[in-house]
């Protein structure tokens, strides 16, 4: 009883989660000694900064209790976009600020649809995805773009270093910092979370809840282009199935953080998705076939939110109630099934 | 005398460190209306629970005519006789009321793989209305229906298993008018013709002496009075009084001086939504409570919500300390200085999975960030203290989540969260639907406080709530205003009167 | 104070003769009605829509779908979501394709199987552990995919003979239908009269709009809900197996694409007969008009990425029919 009263309280939780980031690096180190080198960190920190930045996109959405499948539609047809641009001769400031334009147009369709004309989230994200990963052949028919890439200077953002430490994972850092303190620390995070909890209570607080729904997609669709810009900036080049592996990570991410620290917010995320960078990483470094990545992630995934769900936890009472009279508590669990 | 159809004694149970239930004695006769009375915890509710075998008792016994019973589940209380409508009934809108009766009973075998025989639903039909007609058109939506009708689509569903000894009613009438009561107690009166036991739970007093036979008051988990109503009448003996244990005086606060009326806040002229009021005129003022009286369909929920802008008028005007306003929306009217205490306070009122201190800066982020954009956490934590000390939160946590709070208590975060606002006008809306007599005087005696410093608005069904709180009052019907002649002041059954006819009583 | 309700039972066809009726009968069936107007209209452009190896081809595509998204169609109706139905049918694909060395009948039954299984774990994850079903499914989704692709080290499992399911597919009735069409032609009638005649329909239904009421009256809600989740995963499994044959080879990568394909179908469906409802008549028409589309468009030459542009935007289309639909519904409740 005393532990699990430990593990609900919210430092409790955080000791946990540096605990098992502890268990799983220690566990890599000694299966892999490489995965502590500079270079082996260096690539987590860089996986980290794209992964970590489409989830933070997916955080807003699911704290306004919303789903986002559009995430691989978006980013292949922000990819093309900002390659055109670039391969164009456009600097390369230009070519962010088109792929954060129409990121921010697709998501703002997406909240519109859903947060004004009350469509279903998953389904119509799913469509809107569909025709983004369509116009992304619109440039090229599908060939892949790397024209300009070298001179335009978006490799920087994957190779240059400020204190030793690769730009693409400051980048990430300040985002988190930004997008805690606006949510944790301003009234718009409030708001947002209020959203969440119970729309029609917030819409009688005064607060516009399909403003912050729109907002929220809005928000993720950005985050989304600012990850695949990370992906360009490594691969050098941009293609149709950037970004492709993102949704799974960013899924992962977000729900394992929510399931660990026991509730959806900007740090759970971040614990999430450093624990799913370093497993990710990690088995590839160990020579585990790519094909299994998303596989580990989903099961990952699946095991995450199965430990640390309601019902788990009513079965470890049902266990201590075991020692004293019959498991009551796990049977009243299985009758409301 | 026969033998009682529904006997408990000595039933117990413990919930943790809780004893819920302690040694309850309890039994209800063939054929008779029996209320269950007491305070929100006082251990009714869990009684209820054993009772339909939602959940299992520790310790004693149930005897159904004279036979031992053990509930594991709700079917074997259903299978045993005894069937339950919960409070908010839960049924499938679009389904037409018959397919809703037989929901889960299409077929003899009642498998999922049954086929459904509607020949036979009809009959069947047939025979549950041969015993209780019901004016009812079974073949509509019940998403359709009024909230009476559903509780009669409610109440034959759970009649349509066989042989039903016990009829539970949770809280049946709450979400009724005075009129769809009156048909509530038509069906009730033939159920017990028909030789049902009625288990009655309610928590207005009057109803008790309407319609039961006789009465059990639940106090401290236990059943501590079980009288009939006839005794209960000739010894003057007051309800109230008994659940709350001791001798209580009236549950309203003593109405407001004149001397202290203070001037016009919020003026109301001529305003009009089609199809749901039109034409109302009011004012309210500081140091009085205006009471509005009307029935569901009266016209006067959407007043409240034209006025706070959820659902704007089309016409008329709407001041607020001289300024005139059109809110669009909520927010307009909060920045106005209205508040509104919703009618529905679990939908429209609170984020249930969240403590108090989430919930009270909700409707004024603005003082929540101190006219900045970041919050002001110790200054919010400071209000939200103050405040839920001040509107007696019980228990005073400002961490518990308001799930976690009785009905009374989820009102008074409400409440709290209004005098966050420091709006100029307070609504309230069905203030005190689902919330026990110890809760509602505590509302009561803060709508009175709160008259000193804003207008404060009752907007009720319930036509002594509103006479009772209020200082002046109106009445709505079918979307007019009715006002008592020459500027004077309803009587309680002229205002009874004028919400139900329209007309006032000369 | 009688009740009415004989006169007026809700399952009565409606009333009134002739005219009526068939309006009532337009209005329901207007997705069939597009169907044969598409048909027309590709085929006046391009007549070799209508050959018989086209015909032959569509009706193909037609069967694997219909059998891709039949359980899905369960699933959506009663108010969840499986976005693992394609994967399954990867999974089952490629499992069928290794096990064909043992013998067709275990290759089918090992398919089969672990589709049921997937599909079991999914609804016991539901309704047993109370998980989102998006993510549930999400992560089922994922963990199918990258086992589909380990069973090959990555590639495809080359089949040699394509077995019974390929007679099934390539055995053709006067010339243009594959025999195959007969069984999957039953499987949804049989589904048909399950929605429409037995108590498990009602339920289905009844549970989208309010699960609590159905659990309450003491319909095993948890159950059903693992029992549709079931039926998905063996409905996809069976168009994985068909895929094996189809294409004699195991296709690890088959999936992906029938995510959109599958949820479009089901969703466009859902816009004839229950208006706003998935259901079985509705998806079999809407796989069928989706088809022809696509072979239309083929025909017409619009290279892939178009018709998933045009998929999406169909989508985007029910989905606004199946919200003003609902919307209109909520309405009338209001304005009682």
């Amino acid at each position: 009883m005393k532990r699990l009263r430990f593990l609900s309280s919210g430092y409790g939780r955080g000791m946990a989660f540096i605990l098992l980031v502890l268990i799983v690096a220690a566990g890599f180190a000694t299966a892999e000694p490489r995965f502590l080198t500079q270079a082996s960190l260096s690539g987590i920190a860089r996986h980290m900064a794209a992964n970590g930045l489409a989830a933070l996109g997916l955080t807003f959405v699911v704290i306004v209790r919303k789903f986002d499948l559009s995430l691989a539609g978006v980013a292949a047809f922000s990819a093309m976009s900002m390659g055109a641009v670039i391969a164009a001769g456009f600097p390369l400031t230009v070519a962010i600020a088109a792929g954060l334009l129409i990121g921010l147009i697709i998501g703002g369709i997406s909240g519109f649809a859903i947060s004004r004309a009350g469509f279903p989230d998953i389904v119509t994200t799913i469509a809107v995805g569909s025709v983004c990963s369509g116009l992304a052949f619109l440039y090229t028919g599908g060939r892949s773009i790397f024209q300009n890439f070298f001179q335009s200077g978006i490799t920087n953002l994957n190779d240059a270093r400020f204190l030793g430490v690769g730009v693409s994972l400051w980048f990430l850092v300040a985002a988190y910092a930004v997008a805690w303190l606006v949510m944790h620390k301003t009234r718009t995070g409030l708001a947002f979370y209020a959203t969440g909890e119970n729309p029609n209570a917030a819409a009688f607080s005064g607060i516009s809840t399909s403003r912050y729904v729109a907002l929220a997609y809005m928000l993720c669709a950005a985050f989304t282009v600012l990850a695949v810009l990370l992906i360009l900036a490594e691969s050098g080049n941009a293609e149709t199935n950037k970004g492709a592996n993102l949704m799974m990570p960013a899924y992962a991410g977000v729900f394992l953080g929510a399931a660990i620290m026991g509730g959806t917010s900007v740090i759970s995320t971040f614990a999430g998705i450093l624990l799913i960078t370093m497993l990710l990483d990690g088995f590839s470094l160990m020579g585990v076939p790519y094909y299994y990545s998303d596989g580990v992630v989903s099961l990952i995934l699946l095991l995450g939110v199965v430990a640390f769900s309601d019902i788990a936890r009513t079965w470890i009472g049902g266990l201590k109630v075991l020692f004293g009279q019959s498991g009551t508590a796990g049977r009243a669990s299985g009758g409301q099934v | 005398m026969t033998e009682p159809i529904l006997t408990a004694s000595g039933v117990s149970k413990r919930f943790g460190p809780v004893l819920a239930l302690n040694d309850v004695a309890f039994h209800v006769e063939r054929g008779e209306v029996h209320a269950l009375l007491g305070i929100n915890g006082a251990g009714k509710s869990t009684f209820i629970k054993i009772l339909s075998g939602l959940i299992q008792k520790d310790t004693g016994s149930i005897r159904i005519a004279g036979q031992e019973v053990d509930f594991k589940a709700p079917e074997d209380a259903i299978h045993a006789g005894i069937a339950t409508v919960q409070q908010h009934p839960e049924l499938v809108s679009d389904m037409s009321g018959l397919d809703n009766i037989f929901l889960g009973r299409e077929c003899a075998g009642r498998g999922l793989f049954g086929r459904v025989d509607r020949r036979a639903m009809e009959q069947r039909a047939d025979a549950l209305l041969a015993r209780f007609s019901v004016p009812l058109d079974l073949s509509r939506e019940v998403g359709d229906m009024s909230a009476v009708e559903r509780e009669a689509v409610a109440i034959l569903q759970a009649l349509a298993a066989d042989d039903i000894k016990v009829l539970i009613l949770d809280e049946p009438t709450s979400t009724l008018t005075e009129i769809e009561r009156e048909d509530l107690f038509a069906l009730m009166n033939q159920l017990r013709s028909q030789g049902i036991s009625i288990i009655y739970i309610t928590h207005q007093l009057e109803e008790v002496f309407a319609i039961a036979d006789s009465f059990s008051v639940f106090r401290g988990g236990t059943c501590i009075a079980r009288m009939s109503v006839a005794e209960a009448r000739s010894e003057n003996i007051s309800l109230a009084a008994l659940m709350l244990g001791e001798a209580i005086g009236d549950i309203f606060p003593p109405k407001g001086a004149a001397e202290k009326l203070g001037e016009v806040v919020l003026k109301v002229e001529k305003l009009t939504r089609d199809g749901e009021f039109s034409n109302i005129t009011f004012e309210a003022r500081k140091g009085e409570i205006l009471g509005i009286f009307g029935l569901v369909g009266s016209g006067c929920d959407e007043l409240a919500k034209a006025i706070f802008g959820v659902t704007p008028a089309q016409s008329g005007r709407i001041a607020v300390n001289g300024a005139a306003i059109s809110p669009k929306k909520p927010r307009h009217a909060l920045d106005a200085g209205i508040f509104l205490v919703p009618g529905d306070r679990r939908t429209e009122g609170l984020a249930l999975d969240r403590p108090a201190l989430f919930n009270v800066p909700l409707a004024n982020l603005r003082r929540a960030a101190n006219g900045g954009w970041s919050l002001k956490g110790r200054q919010i934590r400071n209000d939200a203290k103050l405040l839920t000390d001040q509107v007696a939160l019980s228990p005073p946590s400002l961490t518990t989540p308001a799930s976690g709070f009785s009905g009374g208590n989820q009102q008074k975060i409400v409440l709290a969260k209004g005098l966050y606002t420091e709006a100029d006008v307070y609504i309230f809306v069905e203030p005190t639907v689902g919330v026990d007599i110890g809760a509602r005087a505590k509302i009561y005696a803060l709508m009175r406080n709160l008259s000193e410093k804003a207008a404060v608005i009752v907007i009720s069904s319930d036509c002594d709530e509103v006479f009772g709180v209020a200082d002046r009052t109106i009445a709505m019907h079918k979307g007019r205003q009715a006002e008592a002649q020459a500027g004077g002041l309803f009587d309680r059954d002229g205002l009874l009167l004028a919400g139900i006819m329209g007309g006032s009583m000369q | 104070m009688t009740m009415t309700y004989t006169e007026n039972s809700p399952s009565r066809p409606a009333s009134g003769m002739g005219a009526s009726r068939l309006a009532k009968l337009t209005i329901d069936l207007w997705l069939a009605v597009a169907l044969v107007v598409i048909t027309m209209a590709i085929s006046s452009v391009k007549p070799q829509l209508l050959d018989t190896s086209n015909i032959a081809a569509m009706l193909k595509t037609f069967s694997i779908m219909s059998m891709m998204v039949l359980g899905l169609t369960w699933v959506i109706a009663a108010g969840k979501i499986d976005v693992s139905f394609m994967q399954i049918a990867a999974l089952s694909n490629m499992i069928c394709a290794s096990c064909v060395g043992y013998g067709w009948g275990w290759a089918i039954a090992a398919g089969l199987a672990t589709g049921l299984f997937v599909g079991l774990v999914n609804g016991w994850l539901v309704a047993a552990m109370r998980l989102p079903p998006l993510i549930v499914t999400i992560s089922t989704a994922g963990i199918c995919a990258s086992a589909a692709a380990a069973l090959g080290k990555g590639t495809v499992i080359r089949i040699a003979d394509p077995g019974p399911v390929g007679s099934l597919l390539n055995t053709m009735l006067w010339g243009a239908v594959p025999v195959v069409v007969i069984p999957v032609l039953l499987i949804g009638a049989l589904a048909w009269f399950m929605q429409e005649r037995l108590a498990i329909g009602r339920y289905i239904y009844a549970m989208a709009q309010n699960e609590a009421a159905v659990r309450g009256v003491g319909v095993p809600v948890g159950k059903l809900t693992i029992l549709l989740f079931g039926l998905s995963g063996l409905s996809s499994s069976i168009a994985g197996i068909m895929l094996a044959a189809s294409l004699s080879s195991g296709q690890p990568m088959i999936g992906g694409p029938y995510l959109i394909n599958g949820l479009t179908v089901v969703l466009l469906g859902g816009m004839m007969v229950r208006i706003g409802k998935p259901n079985i008549l509705g998806t079999m028409t809407a796989t069928l008009f989706l088809g022809v589309l696509f072979s239309g468009a083929a025909l017409l030459g619009l290279p892939d990425y178009q018709r998933q542009i045009i998929q999406g935007v169909l989508l985007a289309l029910g989905l606004a029919v199946a919200t003003i639909a609902s919307r209109h519904h909520r309405g009338k409740k209001k304005g009682h």
